[in-house]
């Protein structure tokens, strides 16, 4: 395969200085949480620079070709190695999640959940980012997998240890069901090398090259079993419907950190892992499964939007619209052309940006109301207007207003189904697909819906008597008669550290929204080269 | 008469002392350990545990040297006992886990028990008789090694004198532990009888478990199985397993759970690969039965346990359902990659295994109980053991980058590896389970994270210089073995000598 | 033909074997069952040894031999140390861990 082996070490550096921060950590007391911080800072702001330099020295001419590309023999008995490298595909993924990370950091600065303990709490957020970021440029299956699985514990503990109310059935139930889809996916991941190894006792390769060359040729039974077990692995981490079930749970008992972190990365190696790995090295499966995945793809759509608007919590909606959105991502996979993949790439990215600075919102609004029921806020225009417009400003985008970067991912994604890869045409599968596209298209109409009307809720009308101010309810009550601007004491409006946390966000919604060829004259070369296979 | 020897060409066995020097140094060390534990005050006691760490770390010497100085095999007394790769990596195993054992041993016998000399003196001989097991490539020399690992244990199961439950655990691992041994024997003599040899090539050559005397055969190979399945306590015969690692004083537990089991593991290798790879028909499907079980069972009964030893004696139960997988495809599948599969699970398992009752032992220094709820709030008043116990766990439930998900990767390749409709169940089988097995390992760091101290006592473990060596040694191994396994070196079995047709 | 003897006998005290350890309750009567079993396998292993004119199977029927006795010992000094600590060496009473 074509790469590029300029400045190799590069992506090392950039997946593994977080460790270092980490062993940097493990040698501060634990009650210096000063400290602590500015360490994971440092290594926070380090690593983004890192990215930084990734970016300005990526290739953009040849973003179809794995670039920094590095290997190594790592275990030889298996035949797994070392093997890092970026394409179109991964740039924007990796990039995102070390800028999460580092605006998470800065809002932890004066964000530390109960029951504190800012030294473990960062330590895992930059175990997280490892984690992550290794996913997103591994080129080895094996390397994959290892990486997909270090982001387990960390956020296993950041919802168990620092989450709300239920945060321990909520955590075990993000553990069990990411567990059983590892368990299968490593099966199938094992089975795919022994099938394409052939019969010889050495030989074969667990690299990414490897399977794209020797994967198409398995047969097709066969092919669509190692598929499913991919399929359940992934599926767990998108969410897709049948498997969704922890997400709102684990949503909603996570620290605002978990949250965003959770909605804006961990759900996107579910969608990257599609992309990358079940779809590009089993083609032939792949047209097989795409009905299937299409249709639970909108089920999730409609799913997810009826969830939202029967939701009385503000965190839980947000959650149940990460399901909708993710079903439009995966509509995009499923037709199997290179615009539907580039929609569904795009549409991670921008929500990412969009549902991770939600949760920040839900999380600042849960600070300092103290609730997330949607029935007890209102008038948070009038009581913290900046808040509240920020609001109004991640709800448009996340219904997919043109203009904001929502729009990119969903718009192409249901334009696409109408037409399908010309496989799925072959199989008879064009009438199912242009149904979905209504279906889907219906589902953005109801995404307004529960969107506007959580702002209308919301944001809109007189502000609560019971948050106006810290006295009884009667006396608040006339004083939020008399004064309308007058606010609770602890009802401060955006401070400087979620300043400095949401600008960056806010800024790529509009970058992204107003000129989107800018993601997708990078992705577009890479899917296009991955998505060969089918044709067309 | 003398005559007659004198006529006959009797010749000296060949006998190579480096390849033996292991076991010398054991042996010499045993007999030193017994005669300085005489002339020692009883108030310098605690020199016999350093002298008995520093006797496995001498017999590891010449492991290291015969490792290093040529990879060719060395066979003695007409290959009966043979040094290759295979044995000297499961004698490094079985040295150094005993090593540990001894780490973590000397301040608990300090506190508990006044035999300290006698103590050590069966450890170490019941390390030999594993030393010697690597080795064994005769029924007789693996029967000889598997009662010479045997009957110290039992009596160190029985330890604690005065404690009924030890003196329970010691009279059950004892009593199952023989009747096994006679099964296991029986089946021994049925082998002899139809192949005519003691020599496991031997045996292979004439086993089939198609031709005539099929009845016998079968009769043999699954009594044999059965004494080594009580061994490694497969389900259904694990019983003894819970009570006996509940009873016994906790560091000879780990020594149970990890080298007694591990031995048991050598030695159904050794059979499978070397006495039966012509009689496929006949053990695959009872191994695979017995892997499934056990997988199954064990994880299910360790789910509901509310004492940890228990509950870590079930889950080992349960690992070792993952290490009889490759034995259960053996045949049809890659017998290499099977065979590295055994040897790298039983490595890894060591020493995450250990390291997890390092911690149970140092939890306990303070909380003196068993129960998994005494485990609240550790992460508050003990981080870094909290840490420690959660690598060791999450390397059972084989989550990366923990040697556990190495062990389990290469168990689930040899299974895979034979392509058998059979194979792909018993995989996804495993795969079901390894879910099941992460809800009580998370249980129990459910437990230390999330939970508050059950007494609202927070006051830090002091965790003894001993232990806090024994957790460095089992916690580094875990995670190197996760982060690099191909440097471990145990890429370097490439076989059984006499196997594979090598 | 009269190797088929020494074996029936063997079988026949492999299995009175077997049934004395399922069946007993006393720990000595468990510790005699098992003895039975070993000798039916040093009967069997004299009985093809004779058949296969060879001495593999005398020599392993002495190692058996000297096994089983420090076998005995340990078991008979565990039996009396369940004996001192609870005066009795019934096996059904040894049931204070479960589950």
């Amino acid at each position: 395969m074509d790469v590029l082996r300029d400045q190799n070490w590069l992506l090392s550096l950039g997946t593994f200085l977080p460790l270092a921060g980490v062993v940097i950590m493990l040698f501060i007391p634990k009650r210096d949480e000063e400290s602590a911080k500015l360490v994971a800072l440092v290594t926070a702001i380090a690593t983004v620079a890192v990215g930084a330099y990734t970016l300005v020295k990526f290739d953009y001419g040849q973003s179809a070709k794995l670039q920094f590309f590095t290997s190594h023999d790592w275990i030889r008995p298996i035949r797994a190695t070392y093997t890092l490298g970026l394409d179109g595909i991964s740039l924007p993924l990796y990039f995102l999640s070390m800028v999460i990370t580092l605006l998470v950091i800065i809002y932890s600065w004066d964000h530390i959940p109960s029951p504190g303990n800012a030294k473990a709490f960062l330590m895992l957020m930059l175990v997280l980012q490892t984690g992550m970021a290794g996913t997103f440029v591994a080129q080895d299956l094996i390397l994959f997998f290892v990486f997909f699985e270090v982001v387990l514990l960390p956020m296993y503990f950041m919802i168990g240890v620092w989450g709300g109310e239920q945060r321990q059935y909520a955590s075990l139930k993000f553990f069990l069901y990411t567990m059983f889809g590892s368990a299968l996916m490593l099966v199938s991941f094992i089975a795919l090398f022994i099938v394409t190894k052939g019969n010889t006792a050495e030989g074969g390769s667990f690299a990414f090259s490897w399977f794209q060359a020797h994967g198409p040729e398995i047969a097709k039974t066969t092919a669509i079993w190692i598929f499913a077990g991919m399929f359940v692995g992934f599926a767990v981490k998108v969410p897709m419907f049948p498997f969704h079930t922890w997400l709102p749970d684990a949503h909603t008992q996570a620290p605002t950190q978990g949250s965003v972190i959770l909605a804006a990365i961990l759900l996107k190696l579910g969608t990257y892992g599609f992309v990358r790995i079940a779809i590009p090295f089993l083609p032939q499966a792949a047209v097989k499964w795409a009905p299937a995945i299409a249709v639970l793809a909108c089920i999730g759509i409609i799913y997810g939007a009826l969830g939202c608007l029967a939701q009385t919590d503000m965190k839980r909606l947000i959650a149940f619209s990460s399901v909708a959105h993710m079903g439009f991502v995966m509509l995009g996979i499923a037709t199997l052309t290179p615009l539907g993949v580039n929609a569904a790439v795009f549409g991670m990215v921008a929500h990412g940006l969009i549902t991770g600075m939600l949760f920040f919102l839900a999380g600042s609004v849960k600070e300092r109301y103290h609730t997330l029921e949607i029935r007890r806020l209102s008038g948070m225009l009038k009581q913290i207007p900046r808040l509240g417009w920020i609001l109004g400003f991640c709800a448009m985008a996340s219904l997919g207003l043109p203009g904001l970067a929502g729009f990119w991912g969903e718009f192409p994604a249901i334009i696409s189904s109408w037409n399908p890869a010309q496989a799925l045409v072959g199989d008879g599968k064009l009438d199912l697909f242009r149904v979905l596209t209504v279906v889907a298209a219906l589902g953005t109409v109801l995404a307004a819906g529960y969107l506007l009307w959580l702002y209308q809720r919301t944001a809109f009308g007189e502000p609560n008597p019971e948050f106006t101010s810290h006295g009884s309810g009667a006396h608040s009550l006339s004083a939020a008669a008399n004064h309308g601007d007058d606010h609770g004491s602890d009802l401060h409006d955006v401070n400087t550290y979620e300043w400095i946390a949401w600008t960056p966000l806010l800024i790529a919604i509009v970058v992204f929204g107003v000129y989107p060829q800018l993601m997708f004259k990078v992705i577009d070369p890479a899917v296009t080269n991955l998505m060969r296979v089918f044709g067309k | 008469m003398i005559s007659a020897l004198v006529a006959s060409d009797f010749a000296t066995p060949h006998v190579d002392y480096h390849a033996l020097a292991p076991e010398i140094v054991l042996g010499v060390g045993i007999c030193l350990l017994i005669v300085l534990d005489l002339f020692l005050a009883e108030s310098r006691k605690w020199l016999v545990s350093t002298v008995a760490g520093l006797i496995l770390l001498g017999a590891v010497l010449p492991v290291v040297t015969l490792g290093v100085i040529g990879s060719d095999v060395r066979s003695m007394f007409d290959g009966r006992y043979v040094i290759d790769n295979f044995s000297l990596v499961l004698k490094a195993l079985f040295l150094l886990s005993g090593y540990v054992v001894v780490l973590m041993s000397s301040r608990d016998t300090e506190e508990r028990t006044p035999y300290q000399g006698e103590y050590y003196t069966l450890l170490l001989t019941s390390i030999m008789g594993m030393v010697m097991m690597a080795s064994a490539r005769d029924l007789v020399s693996v029967f000889v090694a598997l009662e010479f690992l045997s009957i110290p244990a039992y009596m160190l199961a029985a330890w604690r004198k005065r404690d009924s439950k030890s003196n329970e655990a010691g009279m059950k691992y004892f009593l199952l532990g023989v009747f096994a041994s006679a099964v296991m024997l029986y089946g021994m003599s049925l082998l002899y009888g139809v192949t005519g040899s003691t020599r496991l090539v031997d045996i292979g050559q004439a086993v089939t478990g198609t031709d005539h005397l099929v009845g016998v055969q079968v009769l043999g190979i699954v009594f044999v199985i059965v004494g080594f399945a009580f061994k490694v306590s497969a389900v259904p015969f694990h019983t003894w397993a819970p009570d006996v690692y509940q009873g016994a004083p906790t560091p000879i537990t780990a020594f149970l759970s990890v080298a007694s089991k591990a031995a048991g593991f050598v030695a159904l290798s050794l059979l499978v690969f070397l006495a039966f790879p012509a009689a496929k028909s006949v053990y695959e499907p009872f191994l695979w039965v017995l892997a499934a079980v056990t997988i199954t069972v064990g994880n299910l009964l360790a789910l509901k346990q509310k004492n940890i030893v228990r509950m870590l004696a079930y889950s080992s139960v349960s690992q070792g359902g993952f290490i009889l997988m490759p034995l259960a495809v053996a045949g049809t599948g890659d017998a290499r990659t099977s065979l590295r599969a055994v040897v790298v699970y039983l490595i890894i398992y060591a020493a995450t295994n250990l390291g997890a009752f390092a911690v149970v032992m140092a939890v306990s220094r303070k909380t003196h109980s068993g129960e998994i709820a005494s485990y609240g709030g550790l992460f508050n008043y003990a981080p870094g053991l909290a840490a420690v116990m959660t690598l060791f766990l999450a390397s059972l439930a084989g989550i990366p980058p923990f040697g556990g998900w190495y062990a389990k990767f290469g168990a689930f390749k040899a299974v895979l590896e034979a392509r058998t409709g059979a194979a792909y169940t018993l995989a996804v089988i495993a795969a079901v389970n390894t879910v099941v097995s992460a809800a009580y390992y998370i249980t129990l760091m459910r437990e230390m994270w999330m939970k508050p101290a059950p007494d609202g006592d927070e006051s830090p473990v002091r965790v003894p210089r001993n232990l806090v060596a024994a957790l460095v040694i089992t916690g580094v191994a875990t995670l190197a073995f996760g982060v690099l396994p191909g440097f471990s070196g145990y890429g370097a079995i490439t076989g059984l000598a006499g196997a594979f047709g090598r | 033909m009269w190797v088929n003897n020494f074996l029936i006998l063997g079988a026949i005290l492999f299995c009175i074997g077997v049934y004395g350890v399922i069946a007993r309750k006393n720990a000595v009567m468990v510790l005699m069952a098992i003895e039975l079993i070993l000798n039916s396998v040093n009967l069997n292993l004299l009985a093809f040894s004779q058949m296969h004119h060879n001495a593999d199977g005398n020599v392993f029927a002495l190692y058996i031999i000297a096994v089983a006795a420090a076998e005995v010992g340990v078991g008979l000094s565990m039996v009396l140390l369940i004996y001192r600590n609870r005066r009795s060496i019934a096996l059904d009473e040894l049931s204070e861990m479960k589950g």
